[in-house]
């Protein structure tokens, strides 16, 4: 399998059209915006805790946490798919969905 | 709730349309001002109380609207922290 020994660095970028990812890159980009994101104890952080039920922030902040994922990754995230996205885990899975990803 | 979804939904709206201002100061206050006022209310439990809060949250989603609209025709230059720095030559 060549693609998983492929290195980040290696993966040729597109100019023309939208960055591609690989999940890890996702992933990596996920967790450094939500440790950055001032309401958040980066120590209690994991992919699946719970926003509001683990981290303690209310439904409010969560919809900062899902428009901050939009400005990173540069696309529109619909109410009703926002309104389920309450877990790291649920976002990378999210995101890996929308956008081209490979392995 | 049944009201719920549309508190969420306004202060996403208030929030993606504060950002379109041109303006740093604007933009700024219009995002922090949203903040401030939803954290503010965020206990509130009297049903007339959330429904006047509601529309004047609509009332003024439709101000910055307006007001980002009028500031992209009118803008004002960059303020000068916004500015790149010209090298004098």
């Amino acid at each position: 399998n060549t693609s998983s020994s492929m290195q980040p660095q290696q993966i040729q970028k597109r100019f023309a059209g939208k960055n591609v990812y690989t999940i890890e890159e996702v992933e990596k980009r996920v967790m450094i915006t939500l440790q950055l994101f001032d309401k958040i104890d980066p120590e209690k952080l994991t992919k699946d805790s719970h926003f509001i039920k683990d981290l303690g922030l209310d439904s409010l902040d969560q919809v900062e946490i899902i428009m901050a994922m939009e400005d990173d990754f540069d696309f529109e995230i619909p109410d009703d798919d926002a309104e389920r996205l309450m877990t790291p885990a649920l976002i990378i899975e999210y995101i890996c969905d929308k956008e081209d990803t490979y392995e | 709730m049944a009201s719920h979804r549309k508190i969420i939904q306004l202060y996403r709206n208030l929030l993606r349309e504060g950002k379109k201002f041109k303006s740093y100061n604007y933009r700024e206050y219009a995002v922090r001002r949203t903040r401030d006022a939803f954290k503010e209310h965020k206990n509130e439990q009297d049903p007339k109380k959330i429904a006047s809060l509601l529309k004047s949250a609509e009332e003024n989603l439709d101000i910055v609207r307006r007001q980002v609209l009028i500031g992209e025709m009118y803008g004002d230059g960059r303020l000068i922290i916004e500015s790149t720095i010209k090298h004098a030559t």
